[in-house]
């Protein structure tokens, strides 16, 4: 089973944080089911050539978060329990409303670059800030 | 695998040297005796003239001499290389990272060369007596013998001198280009003002044969023999120090 | 405890007659990890690695790799029995054929893996009996390299090792270097390469002049720099954002642009608290993170 990750090291972002995401966001829209195994870190990190421990502790953040599985031996399993599946539900409102904001915005005249910058502006506001995870 | 590694190196010098020194004396040789047979008129077995042994003992005398000539030229050669001179073509890195130490990498290449030094002087003399044997002018073993210490012990001080100089200076052609300068230098010097001292000399067996019967004496110059020696030895422990104080 | 790191200095110097090579360095090396080694040309990074494997002796302090003390001829050897090393420039013997350098290099270590040898040989299609000095260049590098993947060392040292090489074998040296970090291998390699060190490398040192630096993880300078672009009605002074972890401050008209290693948070409280009109981030690339420690480093010299 293998998805399409896609790591950007120039992205600002630790990139175990990025493969997290990625996953995240598979069992989000679907494309990872619960029980699906995720490639065993050496074989994950050969295809995508990042180092074996980004891949490590990516697995190992998101079997503290209760995402994956990780069997002895086996590797890697999808878990999305309930918990999770409401919080999917939850994202998948969200990124609608989003949406019907983004094209507000756009018909408002701004160009999608603008409401990137904007996005960004507003998220890194030290009020607003959030604690990264 | 040191010892391959110094075998695949020095191959191609050795067995050029080799076919040399042992198609030269066993042609020689042979050549010369049918020459000493054609002027005694009694090459068979059965009719061989004690008288004349004396002939084929000084042809044996002067197959030594260009024997050592052609054996210092050999061993010179073959003591070149090593560790310095890979530093100087940019192969040191892959050797220097072995687990080896420097001492042993040194010291495998002394042995090879020694082991090569030695055949370089054994199997043209055993050509040479079997030669003999066959145009029926046995020798004595004893001579042989004498003439092959004579060669290895005494001469195996050229090797180190070689050895040395390619543990010292790092040019491709530099190292022996000093290490040959030296040979010539020392041979004219010492038999100029060292005569007594002269290596070479000590090689051939000038100080030791009789220029009677040709034959070499019971009492080789041990002395100068083990000087000889011991003198290698130092040049090959200075050889390991320099080898083992150098930077790469 | 020494085996949390694989290589460590202490106060590490070499000096060339009046030049220093390398300055009083305290370099640390993770175990585990894989740590690149950045530095301009000169900057010491090859004469490090050369102390480091007891190919050149340093002028004064102390190293130990793998818990072997470097300058030590015996303790030399046994570490070298754990390490792996490809040198600049990929040397090799050019009198062996391709067999005999395979089976020369595979008799000095217990960790050689002939399942391995024979993968890598069959990828790469090396001619078993071509002489190693009639090989393209591409090969050769193939071959230098293959002789350190064909292990499982404790510690691979690769000094350039994406030299010369084209985009394809790039990708194959990066991922086999990933394979072997995978199976337990530390990795420490010296690059020009920004763009592949920052894929694969967990850690990066910076040395200039001979000094280190910067130690720091790949992941955590990707958290904390950041360029902050501020559009001001009137520009405040530049001492205003002189704050911890600024390192440089351009303007221009009524844009400022702050080069933050940290502290990005404050940096942009302080411009909203100096009415800013249009705030942009954007994470700072290795690059340019090396660039400027090394034009600071320069500045500071000054």
């Amino acid at each position: 089973m293998a998805l399409f990750f896609k790591l950007a090291p120039t992205s600002g972002q630790p990139l175990y944080l990025q493969l997290m995401q990625q996953i995240r966001h598979g069992a989000e829209t679907g494309a990872l089911l619960d029980g699906d195994q995720l490639p065993g870190i050496r074989t994950l990190a050969e295809e995508l050539i990042v180092s074996p421990n980004t891949v490590a502790k990516a697995y190992s953040e998101l079997e503290h978060e209760g995402l994956l599985e990780l069997r002895q031996g086996s590797g890697a399993f999808i878990c999305v329990k309930r918990r999770t599946q409401s919080l999917t539900d939850r994202v998948q409102a969200s990124r609608r409303k989003l949406r019907d904001l983004i094209d507000q915005l756009r018909e408002a005249g701004l160009l999608d670059e603008e409401i990137h910058r904007a996005f960004e502006a507003e998220l890194t506001h030290p009020v607003l800030a959030v604690k990264k995870r | 695998m040191l010892w391959y590694k110094a075998w695949l190196e020095t191959r191609a010098r050795f067995l050029t040297c080799f076919a040399t020194v042992v198609i030269f004396c066993t042609v020689f040789v042979h050549h010369a005796l049918h020459v000493v047979c054609a002027e005694s008129l009694s090459c068979s077995a059965g009719l061989w003239d004690p008288a004349r042994q004396a002939e084929v003992y000084r042809l044996l005398f002067i197959n030594q001499q260009f024997l050592v000539f052609m054996w210092i030229l050999s061993v010179v050669l073959l003591g070149m290389g090593g560790i310095v001179r890979e530093g100087a073509i940019g192969t040191a890195a892959p050797t220097l990272a072995l687990p080896v130490s420097r001492a042993r990498l040194q010291g495998v290449r002394v042995g090879m060369g020694v082991l090569q030094a030695i055949a370089l002087a054994v199997v043209p003399w055993l050509s040479v007596a079997s030669v003999s044997i066959l145009a029926g002018r046995p020798i004595l073993m004893r001579q042989v013998a004498s003439y092959i210490l004579l060669l290895v012990a005494g001469g195996m001080v050229y090797f180190a001198m070689s050895i040395l100089i390619s543990s010292l200076i790092p040019g491709e052609y530099t190292a022996p280009a000093v290490a040959f300068g030296i040979v010539i230098l020392a041979a004219i010097l010492f038999d100029e003002y060292l005569r007594g001292l002269n290596v070479w000399r000590l090689v051939t067996g000038d100080f030791s044969v009789d220029h009677t019967t040709y034959l070499l004496s019971r009492h080789l110059p041990w002395l100068g023999i083990l000087a000889s020696l011991t003198c290698a030895l130092l040049m090959f422990f200075a050889s390991i120090l320099a080898v083992q104080r150098r930077e790469f | 405890m020494t085996d949390e790191f694989v290589i460590v200095t202490q106060a590490l110097s070499k000096s060339y007659g009046h030049s220093e090579a390398v300055r009083a360095l305290d370099l640390s090396v993770g175990r585990g990890r894989i740590t690149a080694f950045l530095g301009r040309n000169g900057a010491g990074k090859s004469t490090t690695i050369k102390m480091l494997l007891g190919m050149i002796r340093p002028t004064s302090g102390s190293g130990t790799v793998l818990g072997n003390v470097i300058n030590d001829s015996k303790e030399s050897v046994a570490l070298r029995r754990r390490v792996a090393y490809v040198a600049e420039d990929k040397p090799l013997y050019g009198y062996m054929t391709v067999e005999q350098i395979v089976r020369f290099a595979r008799s000095f270590y217990a960790d050689w893996r002939i399942d391995s040898e024979k993968q890598l040989l069959r990828d790469c299609e090396l001619p078993l009996r071509r002489k190693v000095k009639s090989l393209s260049k591409g090969m050769r590098t193939k071959l230098a390299l293959l002789l350190a993947f064909a292990r499982r060392p404790d510690l691979i040292i690769l000094d350039e090792p994406s030299e010369g090489l084209d985009p394809v074998a790039t990708e194959y040296l990066l991922q086999s270097l990933v394979a072997r970090a995978s199976e337990g291998s530390s990795v420490f390699f010296s690059s020009h390469q920004i763009s592949e060190v920052e894929r694969v490398a967990d850690h990066v040192c910076i040395l200039e002049k001979g000094a280190l630096l910067m130690d720091a993880s790949l992941d955590s300078l990707r958290e904390s720099y950041r360029r902050i672009d501020l559009v001001f009605p009137a520009l405040p002074a530049e001492r205003e954002f002189r704050i911890s972890g600024v390192q440089r401050i351009q303007t221009s008209g009524r844009q400022m642009s702050v080069f933050a290693s940290n502290n990005a948070d404050e940096v942009i409280e302080r411009a909203h608290g100096l009415s800013v009109v249009s705030v942009n981030v954007t994470p700072i690339g290795l690059r340019d993170i090396f660039l400027e420690t090394v034009k600071e480093n320069e500045r500071a010299l000054v």
